[in-house]
């Protein structure tokens, strides 16, 4: 079971790397932002598997950070991509 | 076998390496702040696999939330307000303009003194052995509560965590000095989206920043998560206008801003007066002391944090006044 959890962490993280590519390359703010906002749910998976593999059960509060604060950056990057507002 | 687990944390300490050094050397400075958000969320997983789940969450409540915005704001500022930037090359790659070369030095001679410090520190710390845990694990049930972070944060090691509070005063205190005006820019048109998020996600905020406090006492979490937590939602009202810094507001900001420092000064010197050394709380209080100084400061971080990303101090301009001085 814990082989099976591990490579799952794997391959998470590897969906991560891959869609760096896309933060790489771009070519919109909003195509490198989504990305990085992808990650975010990546993360939070990681996050859920961790705190299984590890018996950690505090890591489901930073997983839910994770999940309630990912959209401020989303939020922010929405108003303020908008050019004319202060 | 090797273990996957090895695998999955080569794999994470590697991507955190590529990541910094593409956060520093990418041109678009958008690309930056996105590297730099992932390359927080990548240090809050390796910290969970450091066994060091309260470092964790404040690197995610921080990194996740405040930070990217901070930045995001820091760049419509050079971008489109203060004009830094010009206003032509957004989103392309941006034409940085040159930085003076007495500034690059100072700033290389900080950047060095600090490495040094942290070189001699580890340099100085005993290679291997138990560490602290014997004497916190010892000290805990004199500390009155049942974390050990949170034992060694609030009362062992109580002068730090002043010190870190007092950081964040002078911060908001120096911004406060630079900037200084009220903005009559209209509301940003968001529509129904950020309409429904606003109603699950800003009681939600509210609730998980109050709980993260709480739960502080007993496992991760603590005041300068939930504050970090809570500051988000300042954020949010800031960001979508919902709330509008007024110049009749600067006292409750102030108030709130010293609350933490406060309260936390005020404490050691009550105890200090009773004939103890500051800090040494008595045992049958300190649970209620330590809650106490971590609710005021969890308010001061959150107010803090959210008036940074504002950035200005909101007073009314009159033309040639005295506020230009």
């Amino acid at each position: 079971m814990n082989t099976f959890l591990s490579l799952t962490l794997i391959a998470l993280l590897l969906s991560i790397l891959a869609g760096l590519i896309r933060v790489f390359r771009g070519p919109a703010p909003a195509e490198r932002m989504l990305a990085a906002q992808l990650f975010g749910t990546a993360a939070v998976a990681i996050l859920l598997v961790l705190s299984q593999l590890m018996q950690m059960p505090a890591l489901l509060d930073v997983a839910m950070v994770f999940a309630l604060l990912a959209a401020v950056t989303l939020v922010g990057f929405v108003v303020l991509a908008s050019r004319g507002v202060r | 076998m090797t273990d996957p687990l090895v695998i999955f944390d080569v794999a994470l300490a590697l991507a955190i390496v590529a990541l910094a050094v593409a956060a520093l050397s990418v041109r678009d400075l958008f690309a930056m702040i996105v590297l730099f958000v992932v390359f927080g969320l990548l240090s809050a997983l390796a910290w969970v696999r450091l066994s060091a789940p309260d470092v964790a969450l404040a690197e995610a409540a921080i990194g996740a939330g405040v930070t990217g915005a901070l930045l995001l704001k820091t760049l419509h500022h050079l971008r489109y307000v203060s004009g830094t930037l010009g206003q032509q090359a957004a989103y392309g790659v941006t034409p940085l303009t040159p930085v003076p070369i007495g500034v690059t030095l100072a700033n290389a001679i900080f950047c060095g003194l600090i490495t040094l410090g942290l070189a001699v520190a580890y340099l100085g710390a005993p290679a291997a052995g138990p560490g602290f845990d014997a004497l916190v694990a010892e000290a805990m049930p004199r500390s009155g509560v049942d974390h050990p972070v949170t034992g060694v944060l609030l009362n062992f090691r109580a002068y730090d965590t002043l010190m870190e509070v007092v950081v964040l005063l002078a911060a908001v205190v120096a911004v406060w000095q630079i900037e200084r005006g009220v903005s009559d820019a209209p509301a940003p048109v968001l529509g129904e989206v950020w309409q429904g998020f606003a109603r699950l996600a800003l009681p939600a905020t509210v609730v998980v920043g109050t709980y993260l406090l709480w739960v502080g006492a007993e496992a991760p979490g603590g005041a300068f998560q939930g504050g970090a937590v809570l500051a988000a939602v300042g954020l949010l009202l800031l960001l979508t206008r919902a709330y509008v810094p007024q110049p009749t507001h600067r006292g409750i900001a102030r108030g709130a801003f010293v609350l933490g420092t406060g309260v936390f000064a005020l404490v050691a010197l009550l105890v200090a007066s009773g004939g103890r050394v500051a800090f040494e709380y008595p045992l049958e209080h300190a649970k209620t002391l330590i809650l106490l100084i971590e609710g005021m400061v969890t308010i001061s971080i959150a107010v803090t944090l959210a008036a940074l990303f504002h950035g200005r101090e909101p007073v009314a301009q009159t033309k040639g006044g005295r506020d230009d001085t």
